[in-house]
């Protein structure tokens, strides 16, 4: 097989992208989608009554997540058992990537039950200040503390 | 510092940074993410319309449909208010919605490739060249083999110059250490060329 030097003539262009124009993709205004009505798959999405919210589409897979503390227990009691679990497992921060990992539920679902108890008040979801993909000091202390691995 | 009681639970959470370890069907990324997380990799399962064209039928085609993936994750705690998660995706095909979801806040990302096998990754490369996610290629030594040299997989994909193309072992912890340290590299420069306009 002979292999043309590098960097040399017109750019190519992947097989794969040859008959779709390239196009960024677009912003996320995406909710997961919800299964119709007797579909099989509708048993996860029965857990968040059917609603979507739209706020989960800005939880992201990282998103530390904590339950806030003194929910009346006999309140706690009366929600559904999954509920009840990502209170338990978020007495210490966990990522909703982590929740949906343990609790053996689809992203979408995780996202949907996780707005919906900050939403009334038991969990909290954290935000930075700064965005640290901007920020140098950040990525510097990655740098380092993988550095340190041996 | 902040000396919280000691009676307390820790309550305030790491700032979370991630970095995307995409790849072909059965290249090593649960591996490599495996490697050098501090915790056995965990799954979690999303649903998503995937996007394909045909490679055989480059012409219109393009075919939609909802699919459940399977994506695996670990974590390297840097520090106690400082978490690196790696997830590891398929990327054999477009799925758009949960690509936009891991590279949205992402520091960067490393495709990883079988030599062997290279077209599965074209649409990872693409991809991350599209929404201008820094990544880099790191070729999968299996069994200490290249199965190329990196200049044939650089030609191979028409990876651009400011791309690099490196050599790795997935199931050498310090091996996918000196990989992520190649993608923090190029976060890095990004982070600063960011930020020094605004100094200017
Ligand atoms: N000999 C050898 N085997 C490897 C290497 N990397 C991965 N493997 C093996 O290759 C197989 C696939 O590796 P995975 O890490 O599961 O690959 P993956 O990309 O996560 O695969 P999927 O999630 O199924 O797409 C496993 O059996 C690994 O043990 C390597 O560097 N050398
Ligand atoms: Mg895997």
């Amino acid at each position: 097989m002979s292999i043309p030097p590098e960097g040399g003539g017109a750019p190519r262009i992947r097989p794969f992208l040859s008959g779709a124009p390239a196009r960024p993709p677009a912003p996320s205004q995406h909710v997961e989608p919800v299964p119709q009505a007797g579909q099989a798959a509708l048993r996860p999405f029965i857990l968040t009554g059917g609603r979507v919210n739209a706020d989960s589409a800005d939880i992201k897979l990282e998103t530390q997540v904590t339950a806030r503390p003194g929910a009346p227990p006999h309140l706690v009691a009366a929600m559904a058992p999954e509920s009840q679990h990502i209170l338990h497992l978020c007495q210490s921060p966990l990522s909703v990537a982590e929740i949906s990992a343990r609790l053996h539920l689809h992203l979408g679902v995780i996202k949907i039950l996780v707005a919906d108890l900050h939403h009334a008040g038991y969990l909290d979801l954290h935000a930075f200040e700064t965005d640290p993909v901007f920020d140098p000091d950040t990525i510097l202390r990655v740098i380092n503390g993988l550095r340190a691995i041996h | 510092m902040d000396s919280a009681r000691s009676t307390e639970p820790v309550r305030r959470p790491p700032v979370p940074v991630k970095i995307v370890i995409a790849g072909g069907f059965g290249v090593g990324k649960t591996t490599t993410v495996g490697a050098i997380s501090d915790i056995p990799p965990l799954t979690t399962e999303a649903e998503m319309t995937a996007e394909s064209v045909g490679i055989d039928n480059p012409g219109q085609r393009t075919e939609k449909r909802t699919t459940t993936v399977a994506m695996d994750f670990g974590s390297v705690s840097i520090d106690h208010s400082l978490k690196l998660y790696l997830f590891g995706t398929p990327g054999q095909e477009r799925f758009g919605y949960m690509w936009d979801d891991l590279s949205r806040g992402a520091l960067g990302a490393m495709v990883v490739v079988d030599a062997s096998r290279l077209d599965d990754c074209y649409p990872a490369v693409d991809y991350f060249e599209q929404v201008g996610l820094p990544f880099i290629v790191a070729v999968n030594a299996f069994d200490g083999r290249l199965g190329a040299d990196l200049d044939t997989v650089r030609w191979a994909l028409a990876i651009q110059d400011h791309t690099p193309v490196v050599a790795f072992d997935a199931r050498n912890r310090t091996s996918v250490r000196d990989a992520l340290l190649v993608v923090l590299d190029l976060a890095l420069h990004r982070a600063v060329s960011h930020r020094s306009p605004l100094r200017a």
